[in-house]
């Protein structure tokens, strides 16, 4: 770009020469009077200086404290003169807006939601990817993690985490936690489900987490099994629960129907360390066996039904350590030499495959300042494809706005001609143009300031799959305000670059000749910078309307795929019957009890219960082996494991492709029998013919194959199918189920009430998480997929609309000042139809080409938003054909009108107001 | 009768009462001062300027550069409307200060 002459000449440094040369011809002056003086009364020359120099004093000295005196001075002057003109410009800028108001709205208005929206998203993708925690020294929190394979949640029993405490420098430095998991907490009539984590005796001194009323869970509240019967609320919590009374510091409440002493509340703003989900309730580790606590874990030879704290082989624990990070390398060497002479031991006994397996695990530490978020995985690509959409939108909106102040400043070249040849400098109108779009942007963005304020709470909304949204602490003002500042003023100086590069080139005679009504000018009033303007928008539009295409193609795609189950008439009810206490003695009877009740339900044709629900409601997974065959080396010997009644395939809707399903003989007494997934089968047997096989959880084999149902995506409509191994509940009758589902014959709802009312009926304090339809489980699976699908289309829209406005406008003033052109071919013979078509042919030849450059930004695009897409081409061809299609379309019916208006002018009117 | 030390600010005062007779460079009112007060202040000549170049930073006198009496470049100050209320009680404050003095020093 041409730099623009006389914007250096703004912030130019009054030279010191002159003050300096000035002075000095002063007291010169002075000097030389004098000696004249004294010549005039007789001296000689010489002499009269000599007295002339004796009379004045230390020349030297008076000019340096002069020039002092003057540099000061001139120094505030051109402050204030730069703040006088700053100010006049933006007075000036704001009279003009005053001036035309409907302009003035429409530009603040547009960019409020151009700088509105991208300050939306930019908040949500700050807080969630920058973010510290709020906590004190963030950057010296580091997690235990695994290097010999990526893992989130690395988890460790609680007797290597004792061991590994033994290694550290400070023990007290060194502390653990578990995976959040959800419990009951009775604090009215009825159990409410409260997100918890447990946390050992040192979690809250270690990352220095305090207590704002009562005090927090200490070291002598973890040092035995069942040793601390307390509690401590986290602040939002408290707020939401209990309205912040701090009486409730003290009490008891039943958490699991355990009775826990409130003993505290966390600090404000503290929610866990997990970005994006807020802990409801901290209690201590020793609590895992009182509280039926079951959240991840992994265990192996272990009874996961007896305290986890004794057992080593029940893996349940995340380990953080708090170091300075100069030092966490020494440490974490430390951590893996201790990690590897466990290792030794465990594996000591071990086979030779499985120890060479076992002996991969080393150990490091990451540091993690701003704590864990399975949110950001889940988000950090959506979110970055939003941020580019939005800020695409933006561009285009500082197109549009561009190009109205172009056509603005082309229609007031006469006002600039006259201000030109009266002595005005172009430096200054420059800057006067610069000012009034910053003066645009400015209002704009205070506006959008708003706009971005309830656009984040709506994203938080939008992109939580539960009925509240995602807890994110997204109050970080001055990030937010210093964000939209900063994009106001670069907009403003974008937009505003169009016109001052317009006003910079103008030449005296140009400027006359544009405002006077010479015919046929080569370029002034075709507008070649608009033009290009259009052009770019064009193109940025074409990509954001086929990238919405992609992603609305993919949530549709994703939407139809068939799971392998029914969903539209299975009803989901997800409760928590470990929570409760319910010994494992009583729960075949309470089992048939809840089948019985949902049985009876008018418009249920089946029930079932199963130990993890569809769709996100948890999974097991076992190792597994079948006699005979050994996998191929790296190939996973895992598959997912379900307890079920009998009537679970028929309820859901699942094939039974060969053999049979489960029925009521298939109980604790019957052989052992086992129905599995096609893959399974393929996987493990490397047949689908496996009815009457044997498999198990090691040898002999426990479970003999009675059927093959067809592969299911059980977990989310994304996930291709697991493997899966189904297993009569009846034959594991210690398992706690944690979900019932029900096939409904008419509407969902009223079976949703009386499911309610039964559950209540079978047991008032049954924890009951939620009742929902099927269909609706497996769409909150889809909840980024629809965030980016529903607005991304938004954008592609909104571009769509600001390209053909733009468009619009360019053509519109062409054509106007283009009249008289029109007239003249009018009157010389053209036909109106042919003028229209003049018109059209060049907003055409303007689409074409925007949508070429646009056809080749599209390559790019493709390795942004390729891992998101489903079953769809980035690059889709049927998308790209629509959008482009739908872009001509729409950018000739924006051109219509302006042909169809020179189209109808009339010759003699045209040409003579020539 | 000796020479005098100019009293701190007594300067100023000595400055802008001579420009109130009219626009002038330094010279002149350098010759001034000295005639009127027949060389009794023992100052240096060139201690006018700055005190000339503050008190236009003040904005009680302007200057501009304009031709001598013989022809040559020369600088000069005019009082402003502000120079003159500020001569003004700048006069004021001097005439009560010195009748103040006068009135402890007179004879009883």
């Amino acid at each position: 770009m041409r730099r623009i002459p006389g914007i250096r000449r703004v912030f130019r440094h009054e030279r010191s020469r002159d003050v300096e040369s000035d002075i000095d011809l002063e007291l010169q002056f002075h000097i030389d009077a004098r000696t004249d003086d004294l010549v005039r009364r007789g001296l000689g020359r010489d002499e009269a200086r000599q007295a002339a120099l004796v009379e004045f004093g230390d020349v030297k000295r008076y000019e340096t404290e002069t020039v002092r005196i003057d540099r000061g001075y001139a120094r505030t002057t051109r402050i204030k003169e730069l703040l006088w003109s700053v100010w006049f410009d933006f007075a000036y800028a704001l009279r003009g807006l005053r001036r035309s108001p409907g302009f003035a709205a429409a530009a603040v208005l547009t960019l409020a939601l151009g700088i509105g929206a991208n300050t939306a998203v930019w908040t949500i993708l700050d807080a969630l990817m920058r973010q510290p925690l709020p906590i004190d020294r963030p950057d010296e929190l580091h997690a235990v993690r695994r290097t010999d394979q990526p893992n989130e949640d690395y988890l460790n029993s609680f007797q290597r985490f004792q061991r590994l405490q033994a290694v550290m420098p400070d023990p007290q430095r060194f502390t653990a936690m578990s995976a959040y998991a959800r419990m009951y907490a009775t604090t009215g009539d009825q159990p409410e489900p409260v997100l918890t984590q447990l946390v050992s005796g040192n979690w809250f001194r270690a990352l220095h987490v305090s207590a704002s009323a009562g005090r927090v869970i200490d070291l002598d509240d973890d040092r035995a099994l069942d040793a601390g019967a307390v509690a401590v609320l986290s602040d939002a919590y408290w707020s939401r629960r209990f309205g912040r009374d701090p009486r409730i510091v003290g009490t008891t409440i039943r958490v699991n129907g355990i009775p826990l002493r409130v003993i505290g509340v966390g600090q404000p703003g503290f929610q866990g360390l997990t970005v994006g989900s807020s802990v409801d309730l901290w209690m201590p580790l020793s609590m895992q066996h009182a509280l039926h606590y079951i959240g991840n874990y992994s265990a192996h030879d272990a009874d996961i039904e007896k305290a986890w704290a004794p057992q080593d082989n029940v893996q349940w624990l995340i380990l953080l350590a708090r170091v300075p990070p100069a030092s966490a390398m020494r440490i974490a060497g430390a951590l893996d030499r201790q990690v590897r002479s466990d290792l030794e031991q465990q594996v000591a006994t071990a086979d030779s495959l499985d120890r060479a397996y076992r002996l991969r695990e080393h150990v490091t530490l990451q540091p993690i300042p701003r704590g864990v978020s399975p949110l950001r995985e889940q988000f950090k690509d959506p979110l970055r494809v939003l941020m580019a959409s939005v800020g695409l939108v933006l561009l285009i909106a500082c197109g549009n706005l561009a190009g109205l102040l172009l056509a603005r400043s082309s229609a007031r070249s006469h006002e600039v001609a006259v201000r030109i040849s009266l002595g005005a400098r172009r430096g200054r109108l420059v800057r006067q143009v610069l000012t009034e779009s910053l003066t645009i942007a400015l209002l704009g963005g205070a506006l959008g300031l708003v706009i971005a304020r309830w656009g984040t709470a709506m994203l938080l909304r939008v992109a939580s799959s539960g009925s509240r949204p995602v807890p994110l602490d997204v109050s970080n003002d001055v990030r937010v305000i210093a964000f939209a500042l900063l994009v106001s003023v670069g907009t403003g100086l974008l937009v505003g670059a169009f016109p001052a590069m317009r006003v910079s080139r103008y030449g005296l005679y140009d400027a006359f000749r544009g405002a006077g009504r010479v015919m046929g000018g080569r370029s002034s009033h075709r507008l070649p910078l608009g033009r290009a303007l259009v052009m770019s928008q064009i193109a940025l539009s074409l990509v954001l309307v086929v990238t919405a295409g992609v992603f609305v193609r993919t949530l549709r795609n994703l939407l139809v795929i068939d799971p392998g189950y029914e969903r539209e008439h299975v009803v989901v009810a997800r409760i928590d019957i470990r929570a409760a206490g319910y010994d494992s003695a009583g729960l075949p009877a309470l089992y048939d009890r809840l089948l019985g009740a949902a049985g009876a339900i008018p418009g249920v044709r089946s029930a079932s219960l199963s130990l993890n629900a569809l769709a996100g409601g948890g999974t097991r997974t076992s190792g597994f082996v079948v006699p005979g065959r050994t996998l191929p080396r790296g190939e996973s010997s895992t598959a997912q494991e379900n307890y079920v009644t009998p009537d679970y395939f028929s309820t859901i809707g699942m094939t039974i492709l060969t053999g049979r399903g489960f029925t009521r003989a298939d109980n604790v007494g019957a052989p052992k029998v086992a129905i599995i997934s096609e893959s399974m089968a393929r996987h493990f047997f490397g047949t689908e013919r496996v009815v009457g096989s044997r498999f198990g959880y090691g040898t002999p084999p426990e479970f003999e194959v009675v059927g093959v149902v067809k592969d299911a995506r059980v977990n989310a409509l994304r996930e291709a199918a697991p493997r899966l191994v189904f297993r009569p509940l009846a034959q594991a009758p210690r398992e706690y189920v944690t979900s019932l589902e029900v096939r409904v014959a008419g509407p969902r709802e009223p079976v949703t009430a009386a499911l309610r009312s039964a559950f209540h009926q079978v047991d008032p304090m049954l924890p009951l998480r939620d009742i929902t339809p099927l269909s609706d489980l497996l769409e909150r699976g889809l909840t980024s997929e629809r965030l980016v699908a529903r607005l991304a289309g938004s954008f592609g829209v909104l571009a769509l609309l600001l390209a053909a406005i733009g468009l619009y406008g360019v053509m519109g003033y062409s054509v106007s000042r283009r009249t008289n052109e029109m007239g003249v071919r009018l009157a010389l013979g053209a036909s109106p139809g042919g003028v229209r078509m003049l018109v059209l042919r060049e907003s055409l030849l303007t689409s074409a080409a925007g949508v070429v450059l646009g056809l080749a930004l599209l390559l790019p695009v493709q390795g942004i938003t390729g891992r998101l897409v489903y079953g769809v081409s980035p690059r889709d061809p049927a998308t790209v054909v629509i959008g482009t299609a739908l872009l001509i379309a729409v950018t000739a019916i924006a051109a219509f009108v302006p042909a169809w208006r020179a189209s109808r002018i009339d010759p003699v009117d045209a040409i003579r107001s020539a | 009768m000796g020479t005098l030390d100019l009293l701190q600010g007594t300067l100023d005062l000595l400055i802008l009462k001579t420009l109130s007779w009219g626009p002038m460079h330094g010279y002149s009112v350098a010759r001034l001062i000295r005639e009127r007060s027949d060389g009794a202040f023992l100052i240096e000549e060139g201690a006018l300027y700055p005190a000339l170049h503050r008190l236009e930073r003040q904005g009680w006198i302007e200057s501009d550069w304009g031709l001598s009496e013989n022809n040559r470049k020369a600088k000069f100050y005019q009082l402003t409307a502000r120079g003159r209320a500020q001569l003004r009680a700048e006069v004021a404050t001097w005439q009560r200060y010195t009748k103040a003095v006068a009135g402890v020093l007179e004879p009883a």
